[in-house]
């Protein structure tokens, strides 16, 4: 599954650079897009505001069928406290922002699976999907606002996964 | 040596897509889909004549198509089958309602509510309408030139119909698309325009010019078209035409696999109906969406290839790289 969890993260990295370029994060002394895979860095006791933060929690496979399938849950995590200039009234404005850029990010519902262990990357056979997010509703902590969205992602496991 | 192939499981999708073309009811002739040339088409962008009904729901085929055994000898054991029915039946939900997809959900004729004349007598499928007016040269399928008295009539979000006054013909009426069948000569100038699929949104108004929101379905207007303003639409539960279209449903797998369901001929078969289903919690305020129920039978075409009588076609397009 870590092909897949690779492509998925890859893929919503490389659609939000399209879709909202101004979204960045300062990660280890580089700026990279607003979205970071929460296993992949170091741990930390407060996750960054106006980042989308990959969390990924459950898994199952199906071997009951030509490839076998896996199906992993992506707990994506957001939270913002809004801006300065607006002492953070507009928190709840950008947290639709983050909720319409979710949206977007995850359409088209699928992505080529990709090997990243070599370089450059190798495009695998076949593809990753996954289904439509479920958000949770926001909760308030102190100054910011949180939500998630989760959603279901497959990949058939090919040869050598 | 790494694989260059996987097996594939039976498709995953998420969603099936509706596309319908009309059959030309004159001629009986409906509208072909081959896969093998087509197939590879942009789901936002079918080619012509299909036109997009967007995403449906509740996509159900059923076959009642029956064989019966071929008996022989003592005592008798089937030495045969025959194919003694051929009939199956397509149902789904649009989950829009417009001009085409009322039209496909209705069982009979779906007529235009056009504009009325003040103070005329109230009728249920439309009142006495505004006269219609005459485009003029240089109209197109997405602009409609009038003088400047006629587009005075029109404004941004009007709603129009273009088609040619009724002359006391009977047969199929309507352009692009057969929107009944007149099987005796009626008085009503308008009707015509009232079933013509040929409408569209005014998006806004320049001068003599009206500019269409999209083109007309049936282009340019023709010699002797005229246009006229509509409220709405209205469809009645009985009458004796059947709406008979060509239809294609798409399923596009996860892995890139696409399947295709090809009616060459469906005619809707039930009434107007529609289903309700709640948008968030069910609880006696909720909202609920009307999606319109569609139901059809397909009717049978013969394949030129051997000459069978068929009534669908499914086609199916591997993933690349996939095993067949």
């Amino acid at each position: 599954m870590q092909n897949a969890k690779d492509s998925f993260y890859g893929a919503l990295r490389s659609r939000l650079t399209v879709l909202n370029p101004e979204r960045t994060v300062l990660l280890r002394g580089v700026v990279r897009p607003g979205i970071l895979v929460e296993e992949a860095e170091a741990p930390v006791n407060q996750l960054p505001s106006d980042v989308f933060v990959l969390r990924w929690n459950g898994l199952g496979v199906d071997v009951g069928l030509s490839s076998t399938m896996a199906a992993a849950e992506c707990e994506i995590v957001y939270q913002t406290c809004g801006t300065q200039a607006f002492g953070g009234l507009d928190r709840g404005r950008l947290l639709s922002k983050m909720d319409a850029e979710i949206v977007a990010l995850l359409d088209p519902y699928w992505t080529p699976k990709l090997n990243y262990t070599v370089q450059p990357a190798a495009t695998m056979l076949t593809k990753v999907f996954w289904d439509e997010p479920v958000f949770a509703p926001a909760v308030a902590q102190r100054d910011q606002i949180v939500r998630s969205a989760k959603v279901l992602v497959y990949s058939y496991q090919e040869q050598g996964e | 040596m790494t694989q260059g192939w996987f097996a594939a499981p039976a498709p995953v999708a998420r969603r099936v897509r509706a596309y319908f073309a009309p059959v030309n009811r004159a001629a009986q002739t409906p509208v072909l889909f081959d896969a093998s040339e087509q197939g590879g088409f942009s789901l936002d962008a079918p080619p012509s004549p299909w036109m997009d009904l967007g995403w449906i729901e509740n996509f159900a085929r059923k076959s009642g198509s029956k064989s019966a055994p071929l008996l022989t000898g003592i005592p008798a054991a089937t030495l045969e089958q025959v194919r003694s029915t051929l009939e199956a039946e397509v149902s789904f939900e649009f989950l829009s309602w417009t001009k085409l997809t009322m039209a496909l959900a209705t069982g009979t004729q779906h007529m235009n509510l056009m504009a009325p004349q003040s103070g005329s007598t109230a009728v249920a499928s439309g009142a006495q309408a505004l006269p219609a007016v005459a485009p003029q040269s240089g109209s197109t399928a997405s602009s409609i030139m009038l003088t400047a008295s006629d587009a005075a009539q029109f404004s941004a979000g009007s709603l129009i119909a273009c088609d040619v006054d009724y002359a006391g013909q009977t047969g199929f009426v309507g352009s692009p698309v057969a929107g009944a069948y007149v099987r005796q000569a009626l008085s009503d100038v308008d009707y015509v325009r009232r079933v013509t699929f040929n409408v569209a949104l005014v998006s806004s108004v320049n001068g003599g010019t009206l500019t269409l929101a999209t083109p007309l379905p049936g282009g340019a207007p023709a010699a002797g078209m005229k246009v006229q303003a509509l409220k709405g639409f209205v469809d009645r539960e009985g009458g004796t035409f059947y709406q008979e279209w060509s239809a294609l449903f798409v399923l596009e797998g996860a892995q890139g696999e696409r399947v295709f369901f090809h009616y060459p001929r469906l005619q809707s078969m039930a009434g107007a109906a529609e289903s309700l289903s709640p948008l968030g919690a069910k609880n006696s305020g909720a909202h609920q969406r009307a999606a319109l129920k569609a139901q059809f039978m397909a009717l049978p075409v013969t394949d030129p290839l051997d000459g069978e009588r068929v009534l669908c076609y499914r086609s199916f397009l591997p993933a690349a790289n996939a095993l067949i």
